[in-house]
């Protein structure tokens, strides 16, 4: 079976309104992380992914199945969905089991993966508790453990850390990146754009209902270039050092730090920057301390390619 | 670039056949109708009226009891296919109350939550999830109809003589093919409005208003055309004259005009059709959130 989940120049019209327009996309497994503002189209993406609303035109595949067919599709699909909504009246428990057996599954086995997935989120204790009681984060972990507890190959997140305190946070994103490396396929939504940075192996930037920009955050940050590239390096001799970068023409900006012990440079090309910089290195005119990259992350591509610093949350 | 191990397994166990997990939801359903005070309430009122009939069926087999209080005769009260077209009405017309009030509860709750997303979000489809619905809401109106006027019937079979259950088997196909038709009829129609009115007061005065209203205009229409085929708007006419003939009751002398069965049967369907479009139009998982 394919191991991709492939958008062929995808569009979502709803009447006059652009959901999505001509998206073409091919996701290998891992965590790819959907960013992008409100009403960008994330949400809508994601709903064509798992076939609950159908593509104005294009051709979706998720492993080789075509969302049309969803109830083949769910069987290999979690979906964590945006609102914050459950079925009246029920416990977290119940929510789970009958969302077992509603994949198939007998009630024993069902029992079995009910209690896996409530200890996976750590809400075994709260399970038979009503869902209305639970607080804004517990809802959110309770949907997530709907979403993996019939171990599925595909997991559809949307806003999964929303509500979550900083250790709930955490813990769903060691989860996640646990799952990822397993080799599950993993798309999110998030605007927590700290986080992207920490748990994405890709990214896909949508705005408008049109793709911006898709691949690693350092691949997408090396395409943007009419945005030179941002890199600070403490030395001992930044000065000098500075005169040498500005000896080629990509290095287009050159701060000094107030303490003297470093350089901020910007470069139009960051691959002869690198190879510049390495020679100056071997050279031993400078001794260099360390490199680091300033705006290689999903905060600063969201801003050069979207034209804001996005949300927190 | 990360580093995959796949070594994660995803579930390649046996699964249920997918006609079974239908009953899931409707296990959700039934829970939920019957979470309510109220249609416990509906409930014990749509099983006095049974309660009645009984001690009539009673008082009509038992000549002691009848001598007790007074009774004429034997045929001062005749337990036949009238009788249970009675039984068959009533019982009818309080499932409309229990309808009105439980198909809301079903439908508009999961739109107003906006649970339809999560529900639909496994491997059933819409038709499943109407169809544990409907399953939930008729087997709740089944237990105020088909179950006591076959029970009834029952009864009558065990207190008069065996001629009797011989020369009237009829009547129970009949009991058991009306209601059948009638709750059938009523559970879609109260899931499609349902699925139309958000508002779950709303949806309830909406079934009420789409059994009753109807038959105002066909009175007009026939009152200004002159034809009788404006009965065919008229959801408790047309019922009683379906009832009327499964039961093979008498037909009524104070009614001047008569549909053709046909007929009716086809402006069911046709109702039914126009329910399911309403249902395939609403039951969607829309989570579309444009800000």
């Amino acid at each position: 079976m394919n191991d991709q989940i492939i958008f062929e120049d995808v569009s979502k019209f709803y009447g006059e309104v652009l959901g999505v327009n001509r998206i073409s996309l091919s996701i290998p497994p891992g965590i790819t992380t959907l960013v992008g503002p409100n009403g960008s189209g994330k949400t809508t993406l994601m709903n064509l992914m798992t076939g609950l609303v159908q593509p104005s035109s294009g051709h979706i595949s998720v492993l080789g199945l075509s969302p049309v067919s969803s109830p083949e599709l769910f069987r290999i699909l979690g979906y964590c969905a945006q609102f914050d909504s459950f079925p009246r009246g029920i416990t977290g428990w119940e929510f789970i089991f009958d969302s077992l057996m509603l994949h198939g599954m007998s009630a024993a086995q069902a029992f079995e993966m009910a209690v896996e997935s409530l200890e996976r989120v750590q809400l075994g204790d709260a399970a038979r508790r009503k869902i209305a009681g639970y607080s804004k984060g517990m809802r959110q972990k309770i949907r997530l453990a709907q979403a993996i507890a019939h171990h599925p190959r595909v997991l559809v997140l949307d806003e999964p850390l929303n509500g979550l305190d900083p250790m709930a946070r955490a813990e769903s994103i060691a989860l996640f990146q646990e799952l990822g490396r397993q080799g599950m396929h993993l798309l999110i939504s998030s605007h927590i754009l700290d986080e992207v940075d920490r748990i994405s192996d890709r990214v896909v930037l949508i705005t408008g209902g049109y793709l911006v920009a898709e691949g690693s955050i350092q691949q997408v940050r090396q395409e943007v270039r009419e945005k030179p590239m941002q890199v600070l390096i403490r030395c001992d001799q930044p000065g000098l050092l500075a005169a040498k970068m500005f000896s080629v023409n990509h290095c287009v900006e050159a701060r000094l730090q107030a303490d003297g012990k470093g350089v901020f440079l910007r470069t139009g090309d960051i691959d002869q920057f690198y190879s510049m910089l390495n020679g100056i290195a071997a050279e031993g005119l400078v001794k260099i301390e360390s490199v680091a990259p300033a705006d290689d992350d999903a905060s600063a591509i969201y801003q050069y390619l979207i034209g804001s610093d996005g949300g927190t949350s | 670039m990360s580093v995959y191990e796949h070594n994660y397994r995803a579930y390649a166990g046996r699964v249920t056949p997918v006609w079974t997990r239908i009953f899931v939801l409707a296990r959700y359903g039934f829970a939920e109708a019957w979470s309510s005070k109220i249609t416990v309430g509906l409930f014990t009122l749509c099983l006095l009226p049974p309660v009645v009939f009984l001690v009539g069926i009673y008082l009509a087999n038992n000549p002691i009891a009848r001598a007790l209080i007074g009774g004429r005769g034997p045929q001062a009260l005749a337990i036949d296919a009238s009788f249970f077209l009675t039984v068959l009405e009533v019982q009818s017309w309080f499932a409309v109350a229990l309808a009105s009030w439980i198909a809301p509860r079903l439908i508009t709750f999961d739109l107003a939550d906006n649970a339809l997303p999560i529900l639909l979000s496994h491997p059933i489809s819409r038709l499943g999830y109407v169809l544990g619905k409907f399953i939930a809401l008729f087997a709740s109106l089944a237990v105020v109809t088909v179950a006591p006027c076959l029970l009834l019937f029952v009864y009558q079979s065990y207190s008069s003589p065996l001629p009797w259950v011989a020369a009237n088997l009829h009547i129970a196909a009949g009991l058991l093919a009306g209601t059948s038709i009638w709750i059938a009829f009523l559970s879609i129609l109260g899931l499609a409005l349902s699925s139309w009115v958000k508002w779950r007061v709303a949806a309830t005065g909406a079934i009420f208003a789409a059994v009753f209203v109807p038959a105002g205009v066909g009175g007009i229409v026939t009152g200004v055309l002159r034809t009788k085929w404006g009965f065919l708007l008229n959801v408790p006419f047309m019922m009683s004259a379906l009832w009327r003939r499964l039961l093979g009751a008498p037909e009524s002398a104070r009614s001047s005009f008569s549909l053709p069965t046909e007929a009716i049967a086809a402006m069911l369907v046709l109702a039914c059709f126009l329910c399911a479009a309403m249902l395939n139009a609403r039951i969607r998982a829309r989570e579309v959130v444009r800000g």
